[in-house]
Parts: C-alpha cells; structure tokens; sequence
C-alpha cells in the first residue's frame, strides 16, 4: 500500500517539476509547484514527519506560494517573447545536469548508511511534541536566529516596496 | 683639560660650528654667522696652540667603530708633532683667510652668507679629521669629506653652470685618488692585518732593518710579505696624494677650481687641502723609506709637475690662475723633497707656500674686489700708486714665492734645493735638482711678470674702475698679517744658509726623523747664485710686459704659445680619452640597458597587470545564467572529485 | 540499513533520495534554462523542496529528529529569501519592463 501511494506521489511531483520548468506563463509554474509541494507533503506524511507534512501544506503551498501569485499578478501576463540567445547555454545546461544526476546517481549506488541513533523515542518520532522540544532546548539559538532572519526579512521587503518620490 | 679632549675640542669645534649655521636652514641672523663662522676656526686654533705648547703626544681612542675579527677600526687621534705641525697650519691660516672671507662674502645674502661659512667650518673639520686620524679607515674618511667640501665650495654660486662643471672636475679627479686611497689602505690592511698608524708602524719597524743616517743603502726586507706589497701600497697610495695635490697626472682640476670665491682658493687650493698629499708621504714615511721605487715616483712627479706647471704659468691672463699654476709649481717642490727624504724640508716649505700662496691670493682677492669682479690681468696696471697697502703685500708675497733673502720662501725652497744637491750617493736628487733650480728660475719671470702687469706701468684702458679703493679692514687685517709673518717666518729655519736656528726640523724630528744628511757649502752658494738670477728675471719681465722694449714670445714661438696656453693639450686628452667614451657608454646604458630592461620591467608589469585584468574581465558577461552556470559547473566539478577521493 | 518499515510495507530509501536527486536536476534546469525571472525563483524554490525531501528521508532512516527541524528551518529561510527576492523584483518592475532576465547585464566587465 505504501509502495503504491509513493510511486504515485512521485509521479505528480516529477510531473509537477517538469511542468515548472517548461510553462511559458509564470502563473502556470506557480500552480506546478503546488501540485509538487502537495505531492512532496505527501511523501513527508509518509515518512512520519506529520508536522512537517502540515507546516508544507500550510506554510509553503499555503503562504509563500501565495505570494508568488500576488506578484505574478502584478507583473501581467508575458507579452514579449524573448529575443536574446546566449550561446552555449542551454548545451551546458545539458550537459551539467545530465552529469549532475549521474553523480547523484553514482553516489546512491555505493552510499553506505549510517545505523540508526538508539534511545529515540519513536512513539513521538514526527510529532508536534518532540518537534517543540528539538526547538526549544537544543536547536534554541538557531530558532532565535532563524526569527531574526524573518524579521529583517520582512523588514526588508516592507523598505524595498515603499513609495519612491524618485526613482532609486 | 687633558690631551686627548683638547684634541677632540680642535677637531670638533668647526665641526660644531657648522652644525649650528646649518642647523635652523641658514635662517640665523648675519651676526651670528659672522661670530660663529670664523669664531669656532679661532678656538679651535687656540686649542691647538694649547697642544703646541703643551708639547702634546698621544694616541688617543675614544671609542671603536667596527670591530669584526681581525679587523679592528677605533676612532682615534694620533697628536705627535706632525699632526700638531698641520694643525697649526690648517687653524692658524684658516682662521685668517675665514675671517677675511666675512669682509669678501659681503655681497651674499644671508643664507647663502652662512651657507659659506658652514662649508668653510665643514672643510676645516675635514682637513683636520685628515692630519690628526689615527688610522687608514678615518685619514680615508677625512680625505673624502675633504673632497667634498672642495666640491661644495668650488661650486658655490651654483647658478653659474661653469662653476659647476668645475666643482665635478674636481669631485672626479679627486675620487680616482680616493680609489687608490683605499685600494692601497687595502693592500696595507691584507699584509699587515690593522688599520691603525702605531700597530702597522710598528710591523714594518720590526720587520725591517734601516741602517742609521748617512749610510743610505736599502732597508733590509725581513718583514711578513716581501716588499713588493709594500711597493704596490705606496703607489696606491701616491695615486690618492696625486690627485689631491693636484699632480701630473690628475692635475687638470686645480685651474678649474678657480671658479670658487676666492677665499677658497685661498684656503683650500693654496694652503691646506693641495698640501694633504705632502702630508699623507710624510705620514706614511716608513712605508716610503723601504718602498724605493714608488718613493723615487715621488719625487719625479714632484720635479716634473713643478717645471710643467711654471711654463704654463707663463702664459696665463687670469690673476688667479697663474697663483693656480703657481701653487701646482710649488707643491711639486714639496713632492720633490718628501720624494729624496727631505721630509722636514718639505714641510717647511707646505708652512712657508702657506703663508706666502694664503697671502697671494687674499691681496689678489682684494685686487678683484677693488677691480668689481674682474680678473683679466690685461685690464689692471698701474694700481701700485692706487691700492699701496695692497701692492707692497702682494709684492712681499711674490718675493717670497721666487725665494728672495730674507723672506720665508728663499729659506724655504732652498733648503729644499740644498737637500738635493747635497744628498749623497742619489742621481735621481741631482737630477731633480736641476729641474728644480730651471723651474726657480722660470718661477721668477712669471710671479715678476704678474706683478708688473697687474701693479706696474700705466693704468690699462679697459680698466673697469678708474679709482679703485682699498679693501676694509676685515680684509686687510689678515693680509698684512700674512705679510708679516713672510717676512719674518724664515728665521726659524735657517738651515739653508748653513747656520742658524732649525725649530720646525728639530720639531718634525719625533714624527718623521731626523735630518739624514748635511748641506754642503756648495748648494749654499749655489743657492744664493739661483735666487739672484731669479729676482733678475723678475725684474727682466718689466721689459717684455711693461715698458714692451723686447718683442713678445707669441710672436717669436707662436707654436710654443699654443701648447703652453692650451696647457699642453692635457683637457683635450682627458677629455678624448676618458670623457667621451664614458659619455658614449653612458648613452648606450641609457639606451639599451635603462629604456629597454629597466622601464621596460616596470612598465612591463603594469601592463600585464591590466591585460590580465581585461582577459579576466571576460568572464564578467553582465548575464545571470552565466553566472549559474559556473556554479554548477563547480559544483559538478567538486562533487567529481570528491566521489574520486572516496573510491581511492 | 537502507530500507524503511513505512505502514507495513519495506520501501528502500534510495529510491526517495533518487526522487530528491531529479527534482533538484529539474529545478537546476530551470534556474539555468528560464529566461523570466519569476520562473527562475520558483526554480530555486523547487529546489529547496528537493533538499528538504532529502532531510526528511535521512532523518526517517536515522530516526533522529535533527533532520525535521532542519527542513523546518530551510523552510523558514526559504520563505524570508523568496520574500526578499520578490520585493527587489517588484522594485526592479517598477522601473522597467523586465521580461528576460538577460535584459538585466549592466555588471557587465
């Protein structure tokens, strides 16, 4: 059963992927990468994250994506079609990806795992509970600072986006 | 105070003095230079006469400059009577001829007025750290630093472009004599492994045997190398005192020197800074004493230049540099008695050519002053009945210089002749004998012709001031002084005459030995013979210059004329031989070895600089994906090499 | 040991990890080959998803929760970064008509 839910959650997400990357409106790959965040939460639920699994649907389909929509809906549609071409570029794309997922390829091949930690709790593997507890005792000081991040973050962006008397 | 800070107060009070001139950038008030300038020469003459009279003699150390193994350099002062000799004459005439420059250098504006005067102190310290240094190491710094006051003064008004040309003539003469200075320093140092006068003295004393006075056979040779160093140090050596006395061959910068003001001439191309090379035999007496040969090259320099020097004398129509050529005569003369062993006679004729040159040229100073610049002799005339005070001086001073009874110089010179004709079992002495009593002769028909032209007969007509008047005081003083003591400076050494006193013999005896060998009563007599031909010649040059009864030479040789107002052609030589291919060789250097390698490196790195930086700059296409690219390219490129590290 | 006890069934976790692998390929395809900025970041993000799949994966296997709060974190910082990119785009809009990010080259040299 879970074999059959994985593959079909795969299959949305490389399709998902694929149709990012190929859309010519931008409004289309941002509703590609939703179906590739779902799938991918999926996935997540299925490796007993639940909270990862909701905070992806919730957070990042649900907020960031959002975002994107926003702009996109501000730019408009693409009127122009593109013009320039830079030599090369898309050959070495090619060729750098293909080698990319070879590599990637080569290194599950002979990947060597590490034996799971002992002593986990694993009734509370993936709950909100441990998740909480990770957070705020361990991983305290980069939790603190990850906040900061979004608040300079958002500060940043309240700055750039403000009312300009001239153009800077 | 003791010797040895007396000795450090006379060579350091010039020096101080020039430091305080220097010091605030020549901004200090004239008074102050006027005090100080020739003040610190007074004291440091005072101080020596302290050593005189305290009949001083020591080594002295103070503290040492270089120690490394076996070579050994302390600072130290040696006084015995040489060094004490010297520095009466370097202070005591100093003093007179810096005083008499306060009057000359009138016209200057302040700081170079105290520029003077510190180049003046700086001289006198250099002269000094020359005579009274203890080693090779400071008699060589001292020579330098005296070659580089010359330098500085010579070409003093440095805005006149023939005064600098001068002053490097002579800096570059003077440093080829440097250049055998130190190799021969060398030569000493490798055979004898030390630098100090007393410890390389007292080597060669060891290691050789010199029979007593009146046997002059040679010295025996048992010391550590055989004399053939011994020989190539003292030409070495004499290369230095060549061109510092200004000798043949390195002679031709000493008529240029005149460029300078002409209490330089005075001082340093009259009196003292010429007469180092007589110091410098003198001082290394022992060495000369065994190394015959170069001892004897002395003494022919020293004959030949006298003579040389004296025809072209003949020919020359600027006051000052026939006392030029006058002085290259006499310091032949001192060559020539050094050169036979005459040392004390030598150096009696260095302190009389003092007096009586120092004297020459300060009354024709005042004679330029007088004439508003003017050299040309052609132009004077008749100033004896306008400047008397002035006449009678430089008439003493040119009867001293032919050797007339009883002035200082007839005892001087002829105790010099007298010592050769005299000296027993030496061709060479006789032979420079007669050189020297031809040039006597030939002295007395230039010095008279100067005077006649310059003092006797009428005004000339392109005269530049109708009445000239007498110098001030300030200059006048040290003239008549000098005056004085021509007259009466001779009676300390009578020797000449065959009786009488012999102080300044009797003094050098502890420093160079005693007189070797008797006058005879010939040279006395013929001695006497040769300053009366000479003073009828100077009385004969009326009648060519003044009153024009007998036809000119230039008529008569016009060949010899030539050669003589050309100096024998010497510049033209140098200059063909030296000047030019160092001129050419110079060029090609600036040409194929600066512009190319040099600029070229260094221009060279700038430019492959920024070709790298344009080449490099490529990579930089503005294009984002570009830039994406290389980075997963990267990426790819690590994570290869990491998968390869892993395998292995 | 590599394979996963997932609701009864064995999965191998490589094939996960190999899932992760693609879709980081294709997002790299996109970053490189998109010429419409938008598109370029939404690529990035695609990518970060396929780090997180990654994280997750591993902590599964590990059974360690590192890997979760991790992925958590990545999540935050990719939201601040898409917020940020967003806003110097909007900024960048406002000035000119960016269709083609080629258009964008005046660093060039």
């Amino acid at each position: 059963m879970a074999i059959v839910i994985f593959f079909i959650a795969a299959a949305m997400a490389v399709a998902g992927a694929v149709g990012v990357v190929s859309f010519r409106e931008p409004i289309r790959s941002v509703l590609s990468l939703v179906v590739v965040m779902l799938a991918l939460s999926i996935l997540f639920l299925l490796l007993s994250a639940q909270f990862v699994f909701v905070v992806q649907i919730i957070v990042y389909a649900g907020a960031v994506m959002v975002l994107f929509l926003f702009v996109i809906a501000l730019f408009g549609p693409t009127r122009r079609l593109a013009k320039t071409q830079l030599r090369f570029q898309s050959w070495l794309s090619a060729l750098f990806v293909l080698a990319l997922l070879g590599l990637i390829y080569s290194m599950l091949q002979g990947i060597q795992y590490r034996q799971p930690d002992k002593g986990t709790d694993l009734s509370a593997f993936g709950t909100v509970q441990s998740i909480a507890v990770g957070l705020f005792t361990t991983y305290l000081y980069p939790f603190e600072l990850t906040s900061i991040l979004l608040l300079v973050a958002a500060i940043g962006a309240i700055y750039l986006s403000r009312k300009k008397i001239d153009d800077l | 105070m003791s010797t040895s800070q007396l000795a450090l107060a006379v060579l350091l009070l010039p020096a101080a003095g020039a430091i305080l001139l220097a010091g605030r950038g020549w901004r200090l008030p004239r008074i102050v230079t006027v005090i100080v300038g020739p003040g610190v020469v007074w004291a440091s003459f005072a101080a020596t006469l302290m050593l005189f009279f305290g009949q001083a003699k020591g080594d002295f150390t103070y503290w040492t400059w270089i120690k490394s193994g076996t070579f050994d350099v302390p600072f130290n002062l040696l006084v015995d009577n040489l060094s004490i000799f010297m520095c009466l004459v370097i202070t005591g005439v100093g003093a007179l001829i810096v005083t008499y420059s306060v009057g000359y250098m009138e016209h200057e504006d302040d700081p170079s007025y105290a520029r003077f005067f510190t180049y003046m102190d700086v001289f006198i310290f250099s002269m000094l750290l020359l005579v009274l240094a203890g080693n090779f190491v400071f008699l060589i710094v001292g020579w330098a630093l005296v070659g580089l006051s010359s330098y500085l003064l010579i070409g003093f008004w440095y805005q006149r472009r023939s005064a600098v040309l001068a002053a490097r003539k002579a800096f570059v003469m003077n440093v080829i004599g440097d250049v055998g200075m130190i190799l021969g320093a060398f030569v000493i140092f490798v055979t004898y492994h030390a630098v100090t006068y007393g410890a390389v003295f007292a080597q060669l004393k060891s290691g050789t045997f010199c029979p007593p006075p009146g046997q002059l056979t040679q010295c025996l040779h048992i010391v550590g190398g055989d004399s053939s160093s011994l020989e190539l140090a003292a030409f070495l050596l004499l290369v230095g005192a060549v061109a510092k006395s200004a000798q043949l061959p390195l002679h031709t910068w000493l008529p240029d020197a005149m460029e300078g003001p002409t209490p330089v001439s005075a001082l340093i191309h009259a009196a003292t800074m010429v007469t180092a090379g007589v110091y410098l035999i003198g001082r290394m007496h022992p060495i000369y004493d065994i190394a015959t040969y170069a001892h004897n090259t002395v003494a022919i320099v020293g004959a030949v230049t006298a003579l040389f020097a004296a025809t072209i004398a003949i020919v020359q129509t600027d006051i000052k540099r026939v006392l030029a050529y006058s002085t290259m005569s006499q310091i032949g003369y001192m060559f020539l008695a050094v050169g036979i062993g005459a040392y004390a006679a030598g150096f009696f004729h260095l302190l009389a050519h003092a007096f009586f040159k120092a004297l020459l040229f300060m009354a024709a100073g005042n004679v330029i002053h007088a004439m508003h610049d003017e050299q040309d002799m052609r132009k004077f005339g008749g100033l004896f009945r306008q400047l008397p005070r002035t006449s009678w001086s430089f008439l003493i001073g040119s009867l001293a210089l032919v050797g007339v009874i009883p002035l200082v110089g007839f005892f001087s010179k002829e105790q010099i002749l007298g010592a050769a004709f005299s000296k027993p079992d030496d061709s060479l002495a006789l032979a420079v004998w007669v050189v020297g009593v031809v040039t006597a002769l030939i002295t007395g028909f230039y010095t008279g012709r100067m005077w006649w032209m310059a003092f006797g007969g009428k005004p000339s007509p392109e005269r530049p001031v109708a009445v000239p008047h007498e110098a001030r005081l300030v200059m006048m003083v040290p003239v008549l002084i000098l005056a004085a003591l021509s007259v009466v400076g001779g009676f300390i050494q009578t020797r000449a005459l065959g009786i009488g006193p012999s102080q300044v013999s009797d003094f050098l005896a502890s420093a160079v030995g005693p007189v070797r060998w008797e006058e005879n009563a010939g040279a006395i007599v013929i001695g006497l013979a040769t300053m009366v031909l000479a003073a009828l010649l100077f009385l004969a040059a009326y009648r060519w210059y003044v009153a024009r009864t007998w036809t000119p030479w230039s008529s008569r040789l016009p060949w010899a004329q030539r050669l003589l107002e050309r100096k024998y052609y010497f510049d033209e030589i140098y200059d063909a031989a030296f000047v030019r291919p160092m001129d050419g060789l110079a060029d090609v250097g600036l040409r194929d070895i600066e512009k190319p390698v040099f600029d070229g490196a260094v221009v060279g790195t700038g430019r492959a600089a920024v070709a790298g930086a344009s080449s490099l700059s490529l990579t930089q296409s503005g294009y984002f994906r570009n830039y994406v690219l290389v980075f997963v390219g990267g990426a790819v490129v690590a994570a290869v090499l990491l998968l390869i590290r892993a395998s292995s | 040991m590599s394979t996963l006890e997932i609701g009864g069934s064995q999965l191998d976790a490589a094939w996960f990890l190999l899932l992760g692998g693609v879709l980081f390929a294709i997002g790299t395809v996109g970053v490189l080959v998109r010429r419409n900025p938008l598109v370029i970041l939404i690529s990035i993000e695609l990518m970060l998803n396929a780090v997180n799949l990654t994280l997750i994966v591993f902590s599964r296997q590990l059974q360690n929760m590192e890997g979760q709060l991790f992925a958590l974190m990545s999540m935050t910082v990719a939201a601040a970064e898409a917020v940020v990119g967003l806003a110097i785009l909007v900024d960048i809009f406002h000035v000119r008509d960016v269709e083609d990010i080629d258009e964008l080259s005046e660093m060039k040299g």
